[in-house]
């Protein structure tokens, strides 16, 4: 009986327990077991350093040349920062020149094998821009250099949300007149990338001197450009995308070069920054961007003037009809001095040399040594009191200078005609002073206004009239002098 | 013996050994079967130092604490620092491994934050919460420069590392973080890597369709699925911030604006981020 208590208690005692648990638990929990990742697994991916890369100054050939560095388009970078292309084009006997005041582009460009603008922030003018289109129509080349990461940040002035300017469209305003365009986006490959989804690998090239020995280059933030009309260089992989639209299009690609191979755009400069110019290929680009700079000749015109000899020295020769008189000692003593400051010697010779650079200063009246370059450049002087050009008709023959360019191989000639000895050495005072401003140009033959002739003092001058009769009725008021004229 | 004297003596025994062990048995069993718990942890702050250690201790409460036996996270958090969003990350392993854990999105989870959430055991958020944005962001330290006054003993002693490696450990870091979503959603994901790794934030419905979260739910519904996971009913819900000790306050993780008054969305110091910064707000 008692036993039955005890069983009965204990079962008092169990119950709530047992109830209190069914209450509250639905059954026993079995817990998976937690997966995690293996962090000591990971590791940050290496540098693709390549120690084999060209770009070596002990092998490279000397090309000389000068490349014009545009500073004038709020350019968005540091010297340091292309130290490697500048190098590049120093170890090849190149020279780097800053443009740093626009009214200095048109000057530089006479000589310059190539110009380069890098992340420039304001738009080219449309004059800037005729004038880098003809400096490329003579055979010059253009570098453009862009970068996805170079904004100027503004703030909108009602939500103060931040606002990204960045190179595109300064440098498509260039790059239009040549069928190319950058694009305001960057590119990116979340699956085969550099270190990190904006540095870009290429590793398909457009077939170019600027894309030579290269099997695999890497661009960090940059730009998509095109080019319709000519060649993509660095043609983006099926995973590369735009962030225009988060798409690949084949179109588009890291570097293109217009139509004529003379016109270079790419989409980023940071390649030319160390530790990136020693990654994949990319000293090898630099390599060959800079003979790309470099590699310019530019078609010699008048348009290169007073750049017209590329040699160390230029041989004179002065017409024996003309003598050295004191005025013409003095201005070819100028004309050493001109020649001079563009590092190129004189050398006085008693024959016209046939080869080498040359000037032929002589008179309209046509010597056996004139006759040749009169002949192939269509221009007679036997017309009385005119000359006869093709480019520009029939020209007077007092006070007018003729200058004709003979760009050859073997050498380039320039000649330089008047009708007087006085006007010789006015026509050489005009080409001393470096510009052709003054004169009616073609790309062979200027006709200049060098406003003295012989006949300016052979024609009867009219007397002035008595000073009591030019004052009448101005009493006390200075008179404008009468301006003297060729006709009198 | 009378029959007054049987009835007493059958309530006497229905006392001594019925009545009296249920009293007992009843006391006992509360003390020895509490109701259970669902803890809920929150994190409406950045992960740093300060939260992070926070979120430990009641991580550790809830690991330790018998009465607990789920928890909840409850998220409006943009993330934060990396090796802080790690450390919570490892003692909610050390938690699962005993526990359910789920998620309750409420603002944000987004970043850091979310690293968290993909390992917990289900994900609610609410229709227009952020989720998402996986990746890392970091600021390169500038290039090194030496400077007049302050001497150091080697060329990255002032500047922590060249930038270049700064980029790579800002990969490795990515790493880490893709895998544990690939871990954590491991069969959920409806969207390929180039969606899901992208970096974008989804609203809560966008999140829920991508995989990326379980369904829409509240803090509720998360304590639900917690205490489903852990097979309880007539459970309490329980801030477990007050039992482990937490105390309010902190430190500031983002810059202030110059007159103070606001939090600018950028923390005060260069680094490795699991971090969303949204845009600046409308002034």
């Amino acid at each position: 009986m008692k036993k039955q208590f005890i069983y009965i208690a204990l079962a008092a005692l169990i119950l709530p327990s047992l109830l209190r648990g069914l209450w509250f638990h639905r059954g026993v929990p079995q817990r998976p077991e937690i997966a995690t990742p293996d962090f000591a697994s990971f590791a940050a991916p290496e540098a693709p350093v390549n120690s084999s890369a060209a770009g070596d100054a002990d092998n490279v050939k000397e090309m000389g040349g000068t490349v014009v560095m545009d500073l004038i388009h709020g350019n968005q970078f540091a010297m340091n920062e292309i130290e490697s292309l500048t190098r590049a084009i120093k170890a090849r006997g190149g020279n780097v020149e800053n443009l740093t005041d626009s009214t200095s582009l048109e000057y530089l460009l006479r000589y310059a094998s190539a110009f380069i603008t890098v992340s420039p922030s304001y738009s080219f003018t449309v004059y800037e821009t005729q004038l880098l289109k003809r400096f490329a129509d003579r055979g010059g080349r253009i570098l453009v250099f862009t970068d996805a990461t170079r904004n100027s940040i503004y703030y909108d002035f009602i939500s103060g949300n931040p606002i990204a300017y960045g190179d595109a469209n300064a440098a498509n305003s260039l790059l239009s007149a040549f069928d190319m365009s950058v694009n305001n986006d960057y590119l990116y490959d979340t699956e085969k990338n550099e270190g990190n989804f904006r540095n870009v690998l290429f590793d398909e090239f457009g077939k170019s001197e600027l894309t030579f020995g290269l099997k695999q280059v890497a661009l960090y933030g940059l730009r998509s450009v095109e080019s319709p009309s000519g060649l993509v260089l660095f043609q983006a992989a099926d995973t590369t995308r735009s962030s225009t639209n988060d798409a690949h299009d084949p179109g588009q690609g890291g570097a293109a070069l217009n139509a004529e191979e003379n016109v270079a755009a790419i989409g980023d400069f940071t390649f030319l920054s160390a530790p990136y110019n020693a990654y994949t290929d990319n000293a090898t680009l630099i390599a060959n961007l800079a003979d790309f700079a470099l590699g310019g000749e530019q078609s010699q015109t008048l348009a290169n003037f007073p750049f017209l000899f590329s040699g160390e020295s230029v041989q004179v020769f002065v017409s024996p009809d003309l003598i050295k008189t004191t005025e013409l000692v003095s201005a070819l003593s100028g004309l050493q001095s001109s020649l001079r400051f563009m590092d190129v010697e004189v050398e006085f010779v008693d024959d016209v040399p046939t080869s080498g650079d040359v000037i032929i200063i002589g008179s309209f009246e046509a010597t056996e040594e004139i006759e040749p370059f009169a002949k192939k450049f269509d221009v007679e002087f036997d017309g009385g009191d005119y000359i006869t050009t093709v480019e520009f008709g029939e020209i007077g023959r007092y006070g007018n200078g003729i200058l004709m360019l003979d760009a050859t191989t073997r050498g380039n000639t320039l000649v330089l005609l008047a009708d007087t000895p006085d006007d010789v050495i006015a026509l050489i005072g005009l080409v001393n002073g470096g510009s052709l401003y003054t004169c009616l140009t073609s790309d062979k033959v200027a006709v200049c206004g060098i406003g003295y002739g012989g006949d300016y003092y052979s024609e009867p001058q009219e007397e002035d009239p008595p000073a009591e009769e030019s004052t009448e009725g101005s009493e006390g008021e200075p008179e404008a002098e009468a301006t003297a004229t060729p006709s009198g | 013996m009378s029959d007054a004297e049987h009835r007493w003596e059958r309530i006497r025994n229905g006392l001594l050994w019925i009545v009296i062990p249920l009293i007992l048995g009843g006391l006992l069993s509360s003390a020895l079967i509490p109701q259970p718990v669902v803890g809920v942890i929150r994190l409406e702050d950045a992960i740093y130092s300060y939260s992070a250690q926070n979120m430990i201790k009641q991580i550790q409460y809830a690991i330790d604490a018998p009465e607990v036996h789920a928890v909840v996270l409850v998220f409006d958090s943009p993330g934060g620092t990396v090796v802080d969003t790690e450390a919570v990350y490892m003692e909610l392993t050390r938690l699962r491994e005993k526990k359910p854990v789920v998620t309750a999105i409420n603002a944000m989870a987004a970043s850091g934050a979310y690293y968290l959430s993909v390992n917990t055991d289900y994900i609610y958020a609410k229709p227009t919460s952020l989720v998402g944005n996986i990746g890392v962001i970091g600021y390169l330290p500038p290039a090194p420069f030496v400077v007049e006054d302050i001497i150091t003993t080697g060329p990255y002693k002032l500047w922590g590392a060249p930038r270049d490696s700064d980029m790579r450990q800002v990969e490795m870091v990515k790493q880490g973080f893709f895998e544990a979503v690939k871990i954590g959603r491991e069969g959920k994901l409806t969207a390929g890597d180039e969606v899901v790794f992208s970096g974008q934030i989804w609203a809560g419905t966008d999140a829920v369709r991508l995989g990326i979260a379980d369904a829409i739910g509240t803090e509720r519904d998360a304590a639900e699925k917690a205490a489903e996971l852990a097979k309880i009913a007539n459970y309490k819900v329980l801030d477990l911030a007050g039992p482990a000790g937490i105390a309010t306050g902190g430190s500031f993780f983002f810059i202030q604006s110059p007159d103070g008054m606001m939090n600018l969305p950028y923390p005060n110091e260069a680094g490795i981020f699991l971090l969303y910064i949204p845009p600046l707000p409308v002034k």
